[in-house]
């Protein structure tokens, strides 16, 4: 689960999730909501980020997408598999070609966060807008 | 009222000491009156101030400008100069939209000649000035630029090469538009791709392209320098280096985090990532800044050469023509500048330089008036174009505001302000609106910005620049 928090300048993101994966597939949905996409889509493409930490990893994860976005107009909608090992993430996300808005400049390591809390996890990213 | 302990210095200016914090090496100060000051501690911009105060080799003091507002490591508005070679550069300092500035175009007519004509050129302008969406092909940059060499060279190599803009545009532009030092090879390929097709392109958030009248001129003669007179037309250009910079950002506070053990560095925010200038991420980071800054010039430039379009098709060539660059300013930059008898590394972010009368930098013709400062309001306020004063040098590394400052998160924004209804209300104001979605309209609207007046009013008692022109908007394409 995703929702924005009050940030005067960009924009926060925070996840709880049950899962590590589920983490994942939150920021996912949270840029798609940023980005105004909405609906299916049949494009499928590979993603594979590495970082050193649990929080650097999820932070490359929505740079990737934020990437494909502006470059290649990708639009992604929905998170289909997702492997997790050690300090890379590789997954296939569904989505679609179109023209995605321009909102996203970048992934900020402000108040960057990933980490356990309860039986589940708790993420936070600050998104330059 | 805060917790920290701020002290008041004098009439405009406030302190926390060094001692509020033990890792703070030198003191937090702001500029600000006393309504504007209750605003920005309603945000953690001043916890941000004193995390810059934390940085190696900073001196004299990390500093915030009366517009200061909560960013990501720096806060908006915040000024850090640091000494090399031990002092640092923090690509934080300079923000992901490297170059983010603003060009003032005066027209040779006045706003009222426009007529009914005044929709017509809004929505020519719209149409030829994209936002620059995502995807391949469809972006709608200029076609035909040899990216290295705008990298290298910044507008001038449009010039040369496509005859775009002119070498009057590159006179009026701080810097000539080219920062020494500029290295397109140290400028990742991922941030080629993301600029290849967004040069001459505006993006989204806050940018703004904004058709404006000089509605009143406060000091005859540097407005007389500058080419404005009141009722004149004008068009302020509000972006930067679009993707090319973020991406340029993004990979430097990568890879400055992973290096910071080994220049025994320790911060309270990891955005806050730095090297030490003279080293070999210091370096290169400053190779690649440049390049994305040299970018970000050309792109107004593009831009500018695009107005000049819309302004043929729908007024004549002969107007089109004769309007002229009036100066083009960075508001998110780090240089390397000279101030008494140190170099020094100037990060500007959310800040703009504001050099005061007679400073080799300033073009000859302005040298007398003070280097020009553009300062946005929000869409239904008045902009102020300001001059530099000695002040900026004696108390702000040669630095003044950059706009009103957010007061409103988007969020809390769109509760308030209904797209459409902000759209029609501006309408009734007599301001032409073309924005790419109601709900980045409604994101931006003057209630989310805190009072330009004010903010002007405190730059100006406090010596660092002072007004010149206010403009009012007739019009306005927002990203």
């Amino acid at each position: 689960m995703y929702r924005w928090v009050e940030h005067i300048g960009e924009v926060e993101l925070a996840i709880t999730a049950e899962s590590e994966r589920d983490v994942f597939a939150d920021a996912l949905a949270g840029l798609a909501d940023l980005l105004g996409i909405e609906g299916n889509g049949a494009e499928r493409r590979a993603i594979e980020v590495s970082a050193p930490d649990r929080p650097a990893l999820l932070a490359g994860w929505l740079e990737e997408l934020v990437f494909l976005a502006e470059v290649e107009g990708f639009e992604p909608i929905e998170l289909r598999d997702l492997e997790l090992a050690g300090d890379t993430v590789k997954a296939a996300v569904e989505g679609r070609h179109g023209h995605p808005r321009p909102i996203v400049k970048a992934v900020t390591y402000h108040r960057l966060a990933f980490e356990s809390a309860g039986s589940g996890y708790r993420a936070t990213v600050v998104l330059d807008v | 009222m805060s917790e920290l302990p701020i002290q008041r210095v004098d009439d405009e200016l406030w302190e926390i000491p060094a001692s509020a914090r033990a890792d703070m090496r030198v003191p937090a100060r702001v500029f600000a009156d006393d309504e504007l000051l209750a605003a920005i501690e309603q945000d953690h911009s001043l916890e941000q101030l004193m995390n810059v105060a934390t940085l190696p080799g900073i001196v004299t003091a990390s500093l915030a400008m009366p517009d200061i507002h909560q960013g990501y490591g720096f806060p908006v508005g915040g000024v850090a100069a640091t000494e090399p070679p031990d002092g640092v550069v923090s690509p934080g300092g300079v923000g992901y939209d490297i170059n983010c500035g603003v060009r003032l175009l005066a027209l040779p007519l006045d706003a009222a000649e426009l007529g009914e004509r005044r929709e017509a050129l809004v929505h020519e302008i719209s149409r030829r000035i994209p936002v620059g969406a995502g995807g391949k092909g469809s972006g709608g940059g200029i076609r035909g630029a040899d990216l290295d060499r705008v990298l290298a060279e910044g507008p001038r190599a449009l010039v040369e090469d496509l005859g775009i803009g002119t070498e009057e545009d590159v006179r009026y532009t701080e810097s000539h538009g080219r920062l020494e030092g500029a290295d397109p090879a140290a400028v990742s390929e991922r941030a080629h791709r993301r600029g290849a097709e967004q040069l001459g392109t505006l993006g989204s958030g806050n940018h703004f392209l904004e058709l404006e009248r000089v509605d009143r001129t406060y000091d005859a003669g540097a407005a007389e320098a500058y080419g404005l007179r009141e009722g004149q037309l004008t068009l302020l250009i509000h972006s930067g280096s679009r993707g090319l910079g973020h991406q340029v950002c993004t990979d430097f506070v990568k890879r400055m985090s992973a290096s910071l053990r080994r220049y025994a560095i320790e911060l309270p925010d990891r955005q806050l990532s730095c090297a030490p200038v003279d080293s070999p991420e210091g370096r290169d980071y400053l190779a690649a800044m440049a390049a994305a800054a040299n970018f970000a010039w050309a792109n107004r430039a593009a831009m500018a050469h695009r107005a000049r379009e819309a302004i043929a098709t729908v007024l004549s060539r002969d107007a089109a023509r004769d309007t002229r660059t009036v100066y083009d300013v960075a508001h998110n930059v780090a240089k390397l500048e000279r101030h008494g008898d140190r170099e020094l590394c100037v990060h500007r972010k959310g800040a703009t330089r504001a050099f005061p009368p007679r400073h080799p930098e300033i073009p000859p013709a302005y040298r007398e008036a003070g280097q020009p400062v553009f300062i946005p309001g929000s869409m239904g306020t008045a902009s102020f174009v300001l001059a530099g004063r000695a002040g900026s040098m004696e108390r702000a590394f040669g630095t003044t505001c950059h706009g009103a400052g957010r007061r409103l998160s988007r969020t809390a924004v769109r509760k308030q302000i209904d797209g459409a209804a902000l759209r029609r209300r501006l309408e009734d104001e007599g301001v032409a609106v073309r924005a790419a979605s109601s709900r980045g309209l409604a994101e931006e609207a003057p209630e989310a910005y805190k009072d330009v007046e004010r903010v002007v009013e405190v730059v100006e008692r406090a010596g660092l620049a002072a007004r010149v022109a206010r403009l009012r908007p007739i019009g306005v394409v927002k990203g």
